[in-house]
């Protein structure tokens, strides 16, 4: 069930009486939430509903045993057990079958016959999410810094459906307190909820698609067909079309929970508006980023030890968030790219930082420039994100040195308006948007009604017929 | 905790914090509201909203799968849109349309995947024959850059994931124009969706290819609507299919173009399976009574069975998408190689 979808809208006018009907009775309100919840999973399909009840039950089990052992060994190995566990059903429904490939022909190439059986798994909807989410719970309870839940607070808390698909990667420290607590149900926040919700919807509807059909696509699908020109606005266009699909669905997920009043993390804080490389992982998919530098980065030694540790440490961790998003050699790249980068980076702080030199003086042409390059940086490695293949990454970029001189038809006045609109709004402060939510929420319910639906009738107008999948739900 | 060089230093975790508002500045205050106000301001904006909207939420209830889903969507929202017809009200998306230029196809709306390889000259619009028929167009056995041949590759999903890498294949050679129609979801059993002779038509008129490649069938093994009814695995639907295919066949051929069709691929799924046989069998049949009309089997390059995987000179590649009906674009460039080897082998033309 695609949240900008009718389907949705119903389900959730429905899931939102109940639950709030429901919300002085505790237990009654879990046992619904995680009905609807398992209901709006099992849309796409229903067998999955049983991995993740599965994963629900390894993070249950293991937490358990972990927080009654005094053992620190005991402890340890529970950890790894469950961990192991979460990890190794990812890793068959996701990885397995580049793993077999890759491993087979290897082997094929030293004459070691079949070594591995050719598999591939459908892979379910939102398996890293929630199997991120369970990990983090199980070291949460090791670390001692979160009791276990009891069964029905984790399921609702690894399956409450606002996250579930594509995120936020929440902590079981954010919402499992929420979810034992009751919620006012006399102050909802609804218009910022509205705001974020209708946002969303025009970021996912309009931009993303317009800009994904219009010019992304296209390009991406044959870049030998096309000119430079168009090439190079692809690559721009599809860094505005991820992040206008990623943080549209983001902002609807919080919209939908603020109503249910529930609240989430934020993930997204203007990444293109970052002056580094660092500074674009502190504002993009925020709460992966976390989760990466508190169970993957800082275990390995963090900021630690020597350069070359701290450069390693680095490059794992992108590299492994880069596999995150999907069994590719193409998402290697990506996250190779982003932790290449970041060690540069690195390296010339700890220079400057040796050579007793000052911070550069910040100017506004200074922070101008860096933003300039680090979007161009993380434009270059969008295109080995978004390419089918190596080749097919390497091609659009060839084609930016030789398709010069050709026409351009897919750059029209639209597509670069709402390239440039997109970019633009990132570097202003989001004040203007917040007042007039503020005033709207004191305008006459009927004029509130009236907006809703006028915003409504103009996506639905300007968005295509039938909206494609968010990009993120194959993650 | 230490300050770490990839990720953030202070992660907000409460979403007023984004709020913050600068001291000098009074913090707009929002107002607040019990759940029944807001579920009624819901429910309201909705509801006008499905007023506003229903010419456009009708055409797509009508468009969606047979069955009990469509059937009560149609019962709510033909006596709604009936009425805000009436009212005139659909007149402000009948407007927005015009100024969008949507007046195409029911759905494509020209929203297609129409790139082009290197440009001919010019597409030269073909003279009218004896008694208003169009001559055939002679086909390019030695395209070069400056004389391109002209191929348009349309399709569903299935031709979209042959038709990228067969284009990229083709822009390749640079003597090859080609252009691609591709839209998801669609085929030759639902018109009221996705007209696709209504787009072939269009294709032909603009783009006067010398080459047709096309594939799609995976959505069509469902009822043709009536009244009426006809419903799939009956004779009386093979009849109609079969001749929908001829016909749309002897459309792309019309003007004079070569028209290769692709079949499609098996599928993981025994029962898809079984109907996506029924189509090929169809399409294949219609293919042989024609003239002018090659069928390339998907089976012979992917496998007659279902596989992930297919091996290629020793090496494995994996050729199916995980949901066990699309292609990889690994897949689509083995097919987009049979393409290119029947067009040199069957319709003598030359690529570099």
């Amino acid at each position: 069930m695609l949240f900008p979808t009718t389907d949705f809208a119903i389900f959730f006018l429905v899931a939102f009486t109940i639950m709030w009907a429901l919300n002085s009775k505790p237990a009654l309100w879990k046992i619904a939430t995680l009905g609807l919840s398992y209901f709006f999973y099992g849309w796409w399909d229903p067998r999955f509903v049983l991995l993740l009840v599965a994963e629900t039950a390894i993070a249950h089990v293991g937490a358990r045993m972990i927080h009654r052992s005094t053992d620190a060994r005991v402890r340890k190995w529970w950890m790894i057990g469950s961990v192991a566990a979460l990890l190794g059903i990812l890793g068959y429904f996701k990885y397995v079958g580049f793993f077999a490939v890759n491993v087979d022909n290897v082997a094929r190439s030293l004459h070691l016959g079949n070594l591995v059986p050719l598999i591939q798994p459908t892979l379910p909807v939102a398996i890293s999410f929630f199997t991120f989410m369970a990990i983090s719970y199980v070291i949460d309870v090791y670390h001692r810094q979160l009791e276990p839940a009891l069964p029905l607070d984790l399921a609702v808390y690894l399956a409450f459906f606002p996250h579930l698909v594509a995120g936020p990667i929440v902590r079981g420290s954010e919402l499992l307190p929420q979810i034992r607590q009751r919620r006012d149900p006399n102050n909802l926040d609804y218009s910022r909820a509205f705001q974020l919700i209708l946002r969303g919807m025009f970021k996912k509807v309009v931009i993303s698609s317009y800009v994904g059909t219009a010019i992304v696509d296209p390009v991406f699908i044959s870049p030998h067909s096309h000119s430079a020109l168009e090439v190079l606005f692809a690559i721009w266009g599809y860094a505005v079309q991820i992040y206008c699909d990623f943080s549209g669905y983001t902002d609807i997920a919080i919209g939908l929970a603020l109503l249910l009043g529930i609240k989430f993390p934020i993930n997204f804080d203007a990444p293109y508006s970052a002056d580094s490389l660092q500074d674009f992982w502190r504002r993009w998919h925020i709460t992966l980023s976390r989760w990466l530098r508190d169970y993957l980065y800082i275990p390995l030694g963090g900021n630690r030890g020597s350069k070359a540790e701290v450069a390693r440490n680095i490059m794992i961790t992108m590299v492994l968030g880069g596999l995150w998003h999907g069994a590719n050699w193409t998402f290697l790249i990506w996250g190779g790219l982003h932790g290449g980068g970041q060690v540069v980076g690195h390296l010339r702080r700890e220079r400057r930082k040796a050579a007793g030199l000052p911070e550069p003086t910040p100017s506004r042409w200074r922070h101008a420039w860096s933003v300039f390059l680090a979007f161009q940086f993380v434009c270059l490695a969008w295109v080995f994100f978004r390419a089918t293949s190596v080749s097919n990454a390497f091609a659009m970029l060839g084609r930016l040195f030789t398709g010069w001189g050709m026409p351009s038809p897919l750059v029209t006045f639209w597509v670069v308006v709402s390239i440039a609109a997109v970019l633009a709004i990132q570097q202003l402060p989001q004040r203007l948007g917040d007042r007039f939510v503020a005033q709207m929420s004191h305008t006459r319910l009927l004029v509130q009604i009236g907006v809703g639906a006028v915003v409504l009738l103009v996506i639905t107008t300007l968005g295509p017929t039938g909206v494609a999948p968010f990009i993120y739900y194959r993650f | 905790m230490e300050r770490l060089s990839i990720t953030v230093d202070v992660v907000t975790t409460e979403l007023d914090e984004a709020d913050a508002t600068p001291a000098h500045r009074p913090r707009p205050t929002r107002a607040h509201r019990p759940w029944t106000t807001v579920l009624g301001i819901m429910a309201a904006a909705l509801a006008l909203w499905m007023v506003l909207d229903a010419t456009t939420l009708r055409h797509n209830a009508q468009v969606s799968p047979v069955g009990t889903r469509r059937t009560v969507a149609l019962a709510f929202l033909n006596p709604l849109a009936s009425t805000t017809s009436v009212l005139q009200i659909a007149d402000f998306e009948k407007a927005a349309n015009a100024l969008l230029g949507r007046d195409g196809n029911v759905i494509g709306n020209g929203q297609t995947f129409a790139v082009s390889g290197p440009k001919s000259k010019a597409h030269p619009k073909a003279p009218a024959g004896p008694h208003g028929t169009t001559p055939p167009v002679n086909l390019l056995a030695h395209p070069t850059a400056a004389a391109p041949l002209r191929a348009l590759l349309i399709g569903d999903s299935l031709g979209l994931d042959l038709g990228g890498s067969l284009q990229n294949a083709l822009a390749a050679t640079g003597v090859v124009s080609a252009t691609l129609d591709g839209k998801e979801s669609t085929g030759l059993t639902r018109p009221d969706y996705f007209n696709w002779p209504q787009e072939l038509s269009g294709d032909l008129s603009n783009q006067h290819p010398e080459v047709v490649v096309a594939m799609m069938g995976a959505n069509d093994p469902q009822d043709f609507l009536g009244p009426p009814d006809v419903p799939f695995g009956t004779e009386a639907w093979s009849t109609e299919y079969f001749h929908r295919a001829r016909s749309f066949m002897r459309l792309a051929t019309s003007q004079g173009a070569r028209l290769l069709w692709v079949g499609l691929p098996p599928m993981q799924d025994p029962v898809l399976n079984q109907k996506i046989e029924v189509v090929n069998a169809l399409q294949r049949k219609a293919a042989k009574s024609l003239h002018g009309v090659e069928y390339i089997s998907a089976t012979k390059v992917l496998g007659a069975t279902y596989s992930p995987f297919t091996t290629v000179n020793g090496q494995v590649i994996n050729t199916r998408t995980p949901d066990g009906i699309h292609i990889t674009p690994q897949g689509g460039s083995l097919l987009a190689n049979a393409v290119v080897a029947r067009m040199h082998g069957a319709l003598g033309i030359n690529l570099p």
